[in-house]
C-alpha cells in the first residue's frame, strides 16, 4: 500500500498542510485552511479507497504532530477530527475526482460538488471536534468562532449545544473553501505525478 | 532519557491532566517541575516562557468570553442558575491551569532534545521504518515548500498580484500563491523521484541511517519518570474516589 511515490505524496501533502498555514499567516487571511493536503492526498490516491484513507490520515497526522511541536500546541487534540476528515475525503469527496479534473471545467457540477462536500465535511468536523472544544478548551479555542459560542451561551444554551451550533455555523464555510482549494490543486497537478502515485506496486520478478 | 521515554511520559502526564481536578493538577505541576529541573535544567525557563507566550493570549480570550461576555460558569448554565462572573473566572482558571500544564510539559520534553537534530531524534524513536522515512521526507519537503512560499510570495508582491498587508487583492489572489507553491513542489519532487533519487539511491540510504541501534527502547531514567507519572495517575484516581477537590 505504501509505495515510494505514495510515501512522497503523503509527505508532500503533510508539508502542504503545514505550509498553507504559513501562507494564511503571510497574506493575513482570517481562515484556517489546515486540511487542504489531507483532502488532496485522498484525491491523488483515490481509486484504492483504503489506501486513500490511510495515506490521507497519515498526511494529516504527520502535519498535526509537526504543527503541534513547532507552532500550535493545541492542534493534536483534534486528531479525531483529522481521522473523520480523512474518512470523508477518501469515501465521499474522492468520488468527484473525475469532475474535478474534467476539461473544460463543468462549472455547475464542479461548484455543486464542492459546496455539497464542503458542507458535509464541515458538519462532520463540527460534530467530531465539539466534545474536544467543549471539554478540553471550555468552548474557547482562540478563534473568532468563540464569539459565536459566547452568543449561543448567552442565549441560554448548554456548553455542548453552543459549541455544536457554533461549529455548524462556522465550519462549513471554512471546509467548503478547503475542498475548493484541494479540488483546484488536484486539477492543476500534472497527470504524470498522479499516475506515479496511483501505480500499484509491481511484484518482484522470479 | 530517550525520545521514546519522553513521549510516553508526556502522554501519561497529559492523560492525567485531563482526568484531574485542582488537587491532581497540583501533584502534576510538582512532578513537571521536578522533571524540568532534573532533565532540562536552566533551559526549562525558555520552555516555560514559550508555553506562557502560547497560553496567555488564549487565557485572555477565555476570560473575555466567559467572564466578560457570558458572565457565568457552564455548571450554572446547565443548572439554569443565574451564576456569577467569579464562578466563570474559577472555571476559566481551572481550564487554563490544565492547558498550561499540557503545553508546558510538551515544551519541556521538546527542550530536552533541543541539542539533537530532527534526523537524530527520528533515528532514536521506536517506530516502523515507513513512518520514520515519512517523518524525514516531510521535514525535508516542508523546507522545500517554505522556500517556495518565500520565493513565490516575493515574486507575486513584486508583480502586484498580492500585497504585504491584509487586502481584498490577497483574498482574491491568495489562491495564486498556494497554486504556485504546490506546482513548484510537484515539479521539484517529480524530478527528484524520476532522476535524482534513483541515481543517488537516496531513499535506500535512508534506511540504515534511520535504523535503531539499541535493542531496549527505554533506559532506566525513562522507566523511573514513567513510573512516577503512573503513581501520580493512581493518586489522582484515588483522590477522585475519595472526593478530593
Amino acid at each position: 500500500m505504501l509505495t515510494t511515490p505514495r510515501l512522497i505524496a503523503i509527505a508532500l501533502c503533510a508539508a502542504l498542510n503545514f505550509a498553507v498555514g504559513s501562507i494564511v499567516y503571510l497574506i493575513k487571511l482570517p481562515l484556517y485552511l489546515d486540511s487542504i493536503g489531507t483532502i488532496l492526498c485522498a484525491l491523488l490516491i483515490f481509486p484504492d479507497r483504503r489506501a486513500a484513507f490511510v495515506c490521507s490520515f497519515l498526511a494529516a497526522m504527520i502535519s498535526t504532530v509537526i504543527t503541534t511541536l513547532f507552532i500550535n500546541p493545541f492542534l493534536i487534540w483534534f486528531s479525531a477530527t483529522e481521522l473523520a476528515l480523512a474518512l470523508v475525503a477518501a469515501y465521499f469527496i474522492a468520488d468527484a475526482e473525475a469532475i474535478f479534473r474534467a476539461r473544460p471545467l463543468p462549472v455547475l457540477r464542479f461548484g455543486l460538488r464542492v459546496v455539497l462536500y464542503g458542507i458535509l465535511t464541515g458538519v462532520v468536523s463540527a460534530v467530531v471536534s465539539a466534545p474536544v472544544v467543549a471539554y478540553v478548551f471550555g468552548g474557547v479555542t482562540g478563534s473568532g468562532s468563540a464569539f459565536l459560542v459566547a452568543f449561543f451561551l448567552k442565549a441560554g444554551q448548554h456548553l455542548m449545544a453552543a459549541v455544536l451550533h457554533s461549529g455548524f455555523t462556522a465550519e462549513p464555510i471554512d471546509k467548503t473553501l478547503q475542498v475548493l482549494f484541494a479540488a483546484l490543486l488536484f486539477r492543476a497537478t500534472p497527470k504524470d505525478f498522479i499516475d506515479m502515485v496511483r501505480a500499484r506496486p509491481q511484484p518482484a520478478p522470479t | 532519557m530517550t525520545p521514546n521515554g519522553a513521549i510516553v511520559f508526556t502522554l501519561v502526564v497529559v492523560v492525567a491532566a485531563m482526568m484531574s481536578r485542582m488537587s491532581g493538577l497540583v501533584v502534576l505541576y510538582l512532578l513537571c517541575a521536578l522533571f524540568a529541573v532534573i532533565e532540562v535544567g536552566p533551559n526549562a525557563a525558555a520552555a516555560l516562557r514559550r508555553a506562557a507566550i502560547l497560553m496567555v493570549p488564549l487565557a485572555a480570550f477565555m476570560v473575555l468570553v466567559w467572564v466578560g461576555v457570558v458572565g457565568r460558569a457552564p455548571a450554572d448554565i446547565a443548572a439554569s442558575q443565574p451564576g456569577s462572573r467569579a464562578g466563570a473566572l474559577v472555571y476559566v482558571s481551572i481550564v487554563c491551569a490544565r492547558l498550561f500544564l499540557i503545553v508546558a510539559i510538551v515544551q519541556i520534553a521538546a527542550m530536552r532534545f533541543a541539542s539533537i537534530t530532527p534526523l537524530q531524534f527520528i533515528k532514536l524513536l521506536r517506530a516502523p521504518m515507513a513512518l520514520k522515512r515519512l517523518g524525514v521526507l516531510t521535514l525535508s519537503l516542508i523546507e522545500t515548500l517554505l522556500q517556495a512560499v518565500d520565493r513565490a510570495h516575493t515574486a507575486l508582491i513584486a508583480s502586484g498580484v498580492i500585497t504585504r498587508r491584509l487586502s481584498a487583492r490577497n483574498v482574491f489572489n491568495g489562491w495564486v500563491l498556494v497554486q504556485t507553491v504546490w506546482l513548484t513542489a510537484i515539479t521539484s519532487v517529480t524530478g527528484r523521484m524520476r532522476d535524482k533519487w534513483p541515481m543517488e539511491h537516496t531513499l535506500g540510504l535512508l534506511d540504515p541511517l534511520l535504523a535503531e541501534t539499541r535493542k531496549d527502547p527505554l533506559r532506566t531514567p525513562d522507566k523511573i519518570w514513567i513510573s512516577c507519572a503512573a503513581v501520580a495517575v493512581a493518586g489522582i484516581v484515588w483522590g477522585d474516589f475519595y472526593g478530593l477537590p
